[in-house]
């Protein structure tokens, strides 16, 4: 991926195996996020490829690469402002339900009992979360690491097969984030789905995914189990650089 | 509550047709204004699809409403030996003759803002607002060229000569010749006109407030989040602007059939800043607010009349405080901030 005569993401291949759980870590502005963008179509990847259920899906646009089953939180927190807690949620569906533009004006019969199923999905999956008391506020005035899990919750609303989760523990303290790595390997086990994770904390990474790779200035320098990376010298450099700098 | 819904909007409709038995006694200048009143509830109610709810910036909706207005009564007037053969001119004959050209009013309007809008609203930022405004001023310049409906005289009729010639002026060379003139006839009256603002209220509500519906309020917050989570943004901005022509196109046929003459000036960029005027007042996304707004700018007016030229200036004034001190409208709310932890 390059910006203008920037490459921030080189021959980065990696692969993400069915209900396998993979974190991806790297310094700042390693180029984490931008791999993110690149899967989901936001932006498109200057040359290579990208393949999902072994289809390419760089030609597609980000809504179709939802309907194509990868979805995503946003690290920089994008939640709908105007919209409840609940109605965040809501939106995912709208992608997978029947009653469309003109059942919905007319309320035909079909329609209330479709409505009644979105309701009850969004409450179980509000309370798997713990956010099912805030359902009614406004998305943006709940607490930062609530948003964070609204975030969360709105992705897997999509039924996604791919979640990407990009620093959804960021601002949380530490027992909030063991806390809440368990339930994302939970429901990663529960709607058997692959998750790729970003995060900064090594320990935390360490302790949930299955595999890691590391991102640095826009490549891959490693990649293995939590062990190997623990171990690996590239690694060991780039974040002890990454906390001189910092 | 659902059925609640549907009640209260049938039972709204049943006593507008009461009221509408009682119209008759109403001080003339008192009903066109409630009449007005009305208009411009359903143009901002419209547009409020548009603008408040879907966060675009259509800046034409005057357009859409010449588009409605013009077509329908060419039509009534052109066809009305055709209307009055078939339907006969009977109260039911003339509402069927109505509902025909209401129909094919909004559905012009609607054609012709998907013709707009797909182009202008694929691309990113907001060129809709300038295509809008220059979609309004091409309509209006054309309508202004346009002899078959009057062009810059307005129009209010046509002549129908014994030999099949039809204009809406009298023909020189056919003095001798008898004639029909058509008249724009008085279809509106307050059970139409507050018929469809119970329809624009109870359409727009229902759709705003379903599952479906919060896809437009998702595209107005964040478009990058709405997508990512399946949500095909043109489609909701293209729908949201159709809908919005067609109740546009609707107004502008009631409008044409109360006042029985259209002008191109009435269509003009003034209209179009007005109704803008209406949703920013009332609270983008407000429906109760754009609603009180619509009242509130189509009475103002009217106590204005001895000033009327510095109404556009009293407009700009309003709009700039409001900026400046309730930039969430006059009535719209704004998201409290709770800080917590
Ligand atoms: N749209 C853009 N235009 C230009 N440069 C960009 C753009 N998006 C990202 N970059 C640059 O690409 C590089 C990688 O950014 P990216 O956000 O992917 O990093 P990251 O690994 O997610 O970092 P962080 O840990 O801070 O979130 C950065 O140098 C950033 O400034
Ligand atoms: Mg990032």
């Amino acid at each position: 991926m390059r910006f203008g005569g920037l490459t921030c993401v080189d021959k980065v291949s990696t692969t993400v195996e069915d209900n396998e759980l993979v974190g991806m870590i790297g310094p700042n502005g390693a180029g984490k996020t931008t791999v993110f963008n690149m899967i989901t179509g936001v932006y498109d990847p200057s040359d290579g490829d990208i393949l999902f259920n072994n289809e390419s899906i760089v030609p597609y646009k980000p809504f179709e690469v939802s309907e194509k089953g990868i979805s995503r939180t946003f690290q920089n927190i994008r939640l709908f402002k105007s919209l409840s807690v609940k109605d965040n949620v809501r939106v995912s569906f709208i992608k997978n339900i029947k009653s469309k533009y003109f059942s919905s004006v007319l309320q035909l019969p079909k329609f209330y009992k479709e409505e009644k199923e979105i309701d009850k999905k969004i409450d179980e999956l509000l309370e798997m979360f713990d956010l099912l008391h805030e359902k009614d506020e406004y998305a943006v005035s709940l607490p930062y690491g609530d948003q964070r899990k609204l975030e969360i919750v709105r992705a897997l609303a999509t039924s996604p097969r791919l979640l990407l989760l990009d620093e959804p523990a960021a601002g949380m303290n530490p027992t909030e984030k063991v806390d809440l790595m368990n339930l994302i390997k939970k429901i990663k086990d529960l709607f058997h789905i692959s998750i790729l994770l970003i995060e900064h904390d090594m320990k935390v990474v360490m302790g949930v995914c299955e595999r890691i790779f590391v991102l640095e200035y826009g490549k891959k320098i490693a990649e293995g189990k939590p062990e190997e990376i623990r171990n690996d010298e590239k690694v060991i450099l780039a974040y002890l650089g990454d906390t001189h700098h910092a | 509550m659902q059925v609640k819904s549907k009640l209260l909007f049938l039972s709204s409709i049943a006593v507008i047709f009461v009221i509408n038995l009682f119209s008759g006694s109403i001080d003339p200048y008192f009903y066109t204004v409630i009449i007005y009143i009305g208009i411009n509830i359903i143009l901002a109610t419209s547009l409020n699809l548009i603008n408040g709810y879907t966060g675009q910036f259509s800046l034409g909706h005057a357009g859409f409403m010449a588009i409605g207005g013009y077509l329908s009564i060419a039509l009534s007037t052109y066809f009305a030996p055709f209307f009055q053969s078939t339907f006969g001119t009977g109260a039911f004959g003339n509402a069927i003759t109505f509902i025909i050209v209401l129909l094919a009013g909004g559905t012009a309007a609607a054609l012709v803002g998907l013709l707009v809008g797909v182009p202008s609203l694929r691309l990113k930022g907001d060129y809709l607002a300038i295509t809008t405004l220059g979609f309004a001023e091409i309509i209006r310049v054309v309508i202004q060229n346009m002899d078959v409906i009057g062009a810059s005289q307005g129009f209010r009729g046509v002549y129908i000569y014994a030999n099949g010639v039809k204009s809406p002026q009298m023909v020189q060379d056919l003095v001798d010749m008898p004639t029909v003139f058509y008249a724009v006839p008085q279809f509106t009256n307050f059970f139409w006109t507050f018929l469809f603002v119970a329809i624009i209220i109870y359409y727009v509500s229902n759709l705003i407030n379903s599952t479906y519906g919060r896809g437009f309020l998702s595209v107005k917050d964040d478009e990058i989040a709405a997508e990512s989570m399946g949500i095909n943004t043109t489609k909701f901005k293209v729908s949201a602007f159709v809908t919005g022509a067609f109740f546009a196109g609707i107004a502008g046929v009631l409008y044409g059939h109360f006042n029985l003459y259209l002008n191109p000036e009435d269509f003009n960029f003034l209209k179009s800043v007005e109704i803008v005027v209406m949703v920013i007042l009332g609270g983008m996304g407000s429906m109760i607010g754009v609603i009180i707004a619509a009242v509130l700018l189509t009475i103002l007016p009217e106590f204005l009349r001895s000033v009327s030229e510095y109404r556009m200036i009293i407009y700009a004034l309003l709009l700039i405080i409001m900026m400046l001190t309730r930039p969430q409208g006059l009535f719209g709310f704004k998201v409290k901030l709770k800080k917590k932890k």
